[in-house]
């Protein structure tokens, strides 16, 4: 028989649920480290979206006989497109998501709702630990970018910083969307469909194929009062040195003012939808 | 009290739809739902450190009655609370005293040794280094697991993927802990092995378990308490000899006489009891009245060369309870 008694605590102090969470990422990146060659293709992946849009950019500047496109020159144009693919990549949740959907509808859910932890918090913690492995090949990829084109990426060390502030909102906000999705299925059971046809808005809307300084006026305007610029085109544009600095502050606000409000929504729709969960299996 | 619930009652509401493509095109413009009703009107009462068994058929509602009592579901009407609290609201406090294990979920990750899930589970429960190594280590040799730790959860059989998910479960040393089909699927070794761990477990830590099985030799070997839910209501519930007896109160008799008794004795016998004669060896399906009538005869008749009393085997009798329990109703407390 066990001699130590066992103390079942009535709280968690913030350094253990702290650690409870982060562990989480751990345990992703010890489960993706067993799949070398799916890491290996899926660092290089975003390579392919490069290589897409120069030559299909190339084109263009060439058939056309232009040297600029809305403010961008060729090279400008590629590194600002290539940071979108990487801010895109970063913030995208939908691996995670169609697991959560699947879990709702087949029962898995069942297994997080018997154990004291968030459902919302552990999968934000799965889907930056499925990412965070990436982050080291992209960061990489950034530093060699700002170190060959100073002029277009980072011009000051502040916009590195401001950088890093608004891909965290980014990442943080593109979860609590998916999430938000995730939650109709409680009452749909499947809606996958959902999360595909945003994950193609999404693709346009955000400015990841063309920047968003380059949509019509009405359609950017739409955007604006939208949380969508602040998934790709206000990192990105704070990055290469777009955003004037003045409108820092603001677009950080507005960041967090989204995520606020997306979180609450998603809360909102879990509380509701989780009453209406049957557990199948069993 | 460590379970009670209340008046417990949970309905779904479901639609069914014809097979084939005309079904599923017609179910796309117009569905006609109906209330289906898992469970109703429960009340039970269950004390710290009992090991109770549910029962019933398939559908009967076992499985919805422990989702209810872990608060995977909300009830319809009526309440429950376990150690004071109610499951559904799912406080922290609460989810750190119980523990499911459901026999067709998993909550191991499937790509990563099993030992890894165990100390994520270390860090959600908030263990202390010293006593997660000591509850692991005691868990892992009583479940004979050790050499299992770092395979692949993929890997192992499902009997051992089984004793994993009970480990990773009782980490904690939850006060209260339901198993829902713990044995479905494992040969008789490992049946036998937990069956073993829960009564020695039970035991040690005066934990309440709640069990559902199909398989009665589990029921019989770890639970004296059950309960019988038939069609989402509370059938039975008592001791489980009990109901064994009631349900079948015959037992089998195997007498081998040294020496035949002369043909009047057999014949005044055949009059009062029923048996069957071959060679020297009697046999009999009798209740225990007539059997104890029939043995005291028989033994100032003759001493026997050998004999045997056997209970059908527990399976069959509760086959024919399941089959028509209305039938057994009567008596039935």
């Amino acid at each position: 028989m066990i001699e130590t008694p066992m103390i079942i605590k009535a709280r968690l102090s913030p350094r253990e649920i702290l650690d409870k969470y982060t562990y989480v990422i751990r345990m992703t990146w010890i489960q993706t480290l067993e799949y070398k060659a799916n890491i290996v293709v899926g660092m290089f992946a975003i390579l392919s979206g490069v290589i897409i849009e120069y030559l299909l950019w190339k084109r263009i500047f060439i058939t056309r006989g232009i040297s600029e496109i809305g403010g961008f020159t060729f090279q400008a144009l590629i590194i600002y497109i290539f940071f979108c693919l990487v801010v895109g990549q970063l913030k995208s949740s939908w691996v995670t998501s169609i697991e959560m959907i699947d879990g709702i509808r087949e029962g898995e859910l069942n297994k997080y709702l018997i154990r004291p932890i968030s459902y919302f918090v552990y999968h934000l913690m799965l889907f930056i630990g499925h990412n965070s492995l990436y982050y080291l090949v992209y960061f990489f990829l950034i530093t060699g970018m700002a170190v060959f084109f100073p002029e277009w990426v980072f011009p000051g060390w502040t916009h590195g910083v401001m950088f890093l502030i608004t891909l965290a909102i980014s990442v943080y906000l593109s979860y609590a969307m998916y999430f938000l999705m995730v939650c109709f299925a409680f009452w749909f059971g499947e809606v996958r469909a959902l999360v595909i046809a945003y994950n193609l808005a999404n693709l346009v809307l955000t400015g990841q194929m063309v920047p968003m300084q380059l949509f019509p006026e009405g359609l950017r305007n739409f955007l604006h009062f939208t949380p969508l610029p602040y998934l790709v085109d206000v990192p990105v544009s704070i990055a290469t040195g777009r955003m004037p600095v003045e409108m820092w502050v603001s677009a950080i606000v507005m960041g967090m003012f989204w995520s606020v409000i997306i979180t609450l929504a998603g809360m909102i729709l879990y509380s509701r939808g989780i009453k209406r969960y049957e557990g199948f299996g069993g | 009290m460590a379970i009670t619930t209340e008046h417990l009652t949970k309905t779904f509401r479901i639609f069914k739809r014809e097979a084939g493509l005309r079904g599923a095109l017609k179910s796309f413009f117009h569905r006609k739902y109906e209330n289906f009703t898992a469970l109703a009107d429960v009340s039970l009462e269950i004390g710290d450190g009992e090991i109770v068994g549910i029962l019933g058929e398939n559908g009967a509602g076992k499985t919805t009655l422990i989702k209810l009592m872990v608060g995977l579901l909300h009830p319809t009407n009526g309440n429950v609370l376990i150690n004071g609290f109610t499951p559904w609201e799912r406080k922290h406090p609460f989810l750190r005293r119980i523990s499911v294990v459901m026999g067709n979920k998993n909550q191991l990750w499937w790509d990563i040794p099993a030992s890894e899930s165990f100390l994520l589970n270390q860090k959600i429960y908030g263990l202390e280094d010293d006593q997660f190594k000591q509850t692991l280590n005691e868990l892992v040799d009583l479940l004979g697991v050790r050499e299992k730790l770092n395979v692949q959860v993929r890997r192992l059989s499902l009997g051992e993927r089984m004793k994993m998910e009970i480990i990773a479960s009782l980490l904690h040393r939850p006060e209260i802990i339901l198993l829902d089909e713990p044995t479905i699927g494992l040969d008789v070794i490992a049946q036998s092995k937990i069956r073993e761990f829960v009564k020695y477990y039970n035991k040690q830590y005066r934990s309440t378990f709640l069990i559902t099985s199909h398989y009665m030799n589990d029921i019989q070997e770890m639970c004296k308490r059950v309960v019988v839910i038939h069609k989402g209501c509370k059938f039975y519930d008592g001791n489980f000899d009990i109901l064994v007896n009631r349900v079948n109160p015959v037992r089998k008799l195997t007498f081998e006489f040294d020496e035949l008794p002369l043909q009047h004795i057999l014949d005044s016998l055949r009059n009062q009891f029923v048996f069957r004669l071959n060679a020297n060896f009697l046999t009999a399906d009798l209740r225990d009245r007539e059997m104890n009538l029939l043995l005291s005869r028989l033994f100032t008749l003759n001493t026997p060369r050998s004999f045997s009393l056997e209970e059908l085997p527990v399976e069959e009798t509760m086959k024919s309870f399941f089959a028509n329990p209305e039938k057994f109703i009567q008596g039935l407390g």
